[in-house]
């Protein structure tokens, strides 16, 4: 296996996460970006922990590095952000959704981030 | 050039592909979809790789609650059958960025790297995963379970406006969302001729149950003249001629009297004189000498009247026997 392609991979699609983080106006899509950036780090882990464990295999490591005699981190950071990145989207998905219900859009364009509500409707 | 290798660039093929279609389609549902094969594709990345459990985790709540999650909230916020053309700001800076962003990452990953090559991993299973998540990391994992619970309450608590919302007074009332029945005059018209059409049954039937309710009293009119009135004056009937049935009679003995030629000097018409529903510890008492005494007192003297009356009778009876003697 050439460990290059899935890095390049996930480099690929943490770049489209960014464009579309840019690119994107609506909320949602705007998450799903966010998905896609995410699943690029995952995939970084996993790729590291195929690879960099099998470049160490012959070293001899030390105590405090290796906690455990096998290690698999890559795959348990992968799985504890998958947790994460659902935490997240749950947690976003209802600002949306309130937000959505206060202003009938899902514009980020026109989140106004430094006032109030209140002020803004009683200074417009 | 291996079979894994071919089978990381085809996955990863879909995946990038998919991945821009996600963030330049105009379509908001497709690029939910477009998002569903895209984290498929890196779920076979993970498989290729070793990661079985990770690979499955993913299809789990990646492809199966978060897409899910987010396909929601595009159906309640807006859901757009064609294409929608606000989704989009300007091109040009999202572009330098995120060119600029890829092509630093994989030049510093392609140089890191260069086209070395490794031996796979041996496939993991999750025995292993599942020793170091409750061994090393079983800390994290309990954080991990704390953050969970955290936004699941979060999320509830944003999305229900009720709770911990502050009250603007100055606010004007929030206007309503558009009723579709008041947009649409033809609708408006058509439940109104609906009304009306109601409402003329609704008359024409009052009419017809009037009409049949004034025949049925113009014809029962007569009969339910006697109804009400015959139970009182049956009962006043009755009352009467009790009362006169149960009058003392001249020539009968009375009822004290009838009682009196019954007694016994003993218990037994003191127990038939007693109600049956009185409880038996009474009765002893009742048998004593007291009532007893009272009784053989009492009736005589009820019943003295009458037989003084008799006497009299008898008397006035013997007076014309001696006048009768004595014009003899």
């Amino acid at each position: 296996m050439h460990a290059v392609i899935p890095y390049v991979i996930a480099s690929l699609l943490f770049a489209l996460g960014v464009y579309g983080v840019l690119r994107r106006r609506n909320a949602i899509l705007v998450l799903m970006a966010v998905e896609l950036m995410l699943n690029a780090v995952n995939l970084i882990l996993v790729a590291a922990d195929a690879t960099v464990r099998s470049v160490l295999a012959g070293v001899r490591p030390e105590a405090w590095a290796y906690p455990v005699p096998e290690p698999r981190s890559g795959a348990i950071f992968a799985l504890f952000i998958i947790v994460l990145a659902a935490a997240e989207v749950g947690v976003g998905l209802a600002i949306v959704l309130q937000y959505y219900r206060l202003h009938r859009a899902v514009n980020l364009d026109e989140v106004v981030l430094d006032e109030h509500d209140h002020e803004k409707q009683v200074t417009s | 050039m291996t079979v894994a290798d071919a089978l990381l660039l085809a996955l990863g093929l879909i995946a990038v592909g998919s991945g821009a279609l996600v963030v330049t389609s105009s379509h908001l549902v497709r690029a939910g979809f477009y998002l569903v094969v895209s984290l498929g594709a890196i779920a076979g990345l993970y498989l290729v790789m070793g990661a079985e459990l990770v690979a499955w985790v993913q299809v789990l709540v990646y492809v199966g609650a978060v897409v899910v999650l987010l396909l929601f909230a595009v159906m309640l916020t807006r859901a757009p059958i064609g294409p929608s053309d606000d989704l989009d700001r300007p091109k040009a800076p999202a572009v330098i960025i995120g060119a600029g962003v890829g092509f630093g990452l994989t030049a510093l990953l392609a140089d890191a790297f260069r086209w070395t090559e490794f031996e796979l991993p041996p496939p993991g299973n999750a025995e292993r995963v599942g020793e170091q998540v409750f061994g090393a990391w079983v800390l994290p994992f309990e954080v991990l379970s704390i953050l969970l619970l955290a936004a699941l309450i979060g999320a509830i608590v944003l999305s229900r406006p009720d709770l911990g919302a502050r009250v603007d007074p100055s606010a004007p009332e929030p206007a309503p969302p558009p009723d579709p029945v008041d947009e649409s005059a033809e609708v408006v018209a058509r439940l109104e001729r609906i009304a009306a059409r109601q409402a003329a049954a609704q008359a024409r039937v009052r009419q017809a149950r009037a009409d049949q309710e004034a025949a049925e009293a113009a014809a029962n009119a007569p009969a339910p003249e006697p109804e009400p009135e015959d139970p009182r004056r049956r009962a006043a009937h009755n009352l009467i001629f009790e009362a006169h049935d149960a009058r003392p009679k001249i020539g009968e003995p009375g009822q004290a009297e009838v009682i009196d030629s019954r007694i016994i000097p003993g218990e037994s018409v003191v127990e038939s004189e007693e109600p049956i529903e009185r409880p038996a510890r009474q009765q002893p008492a009742i048998e004593g000498n007291v009532v007893e005494g009272e009784l053989v007192e009492d009736k005589p003297a009820a019943a003295r009247p009458d037989k003084s009356g008799i006497e009299g009778h008898a008397d006035r009876l013997a007076l014309p026997a001696s006048d009768d003697e004595k014009e003899q």
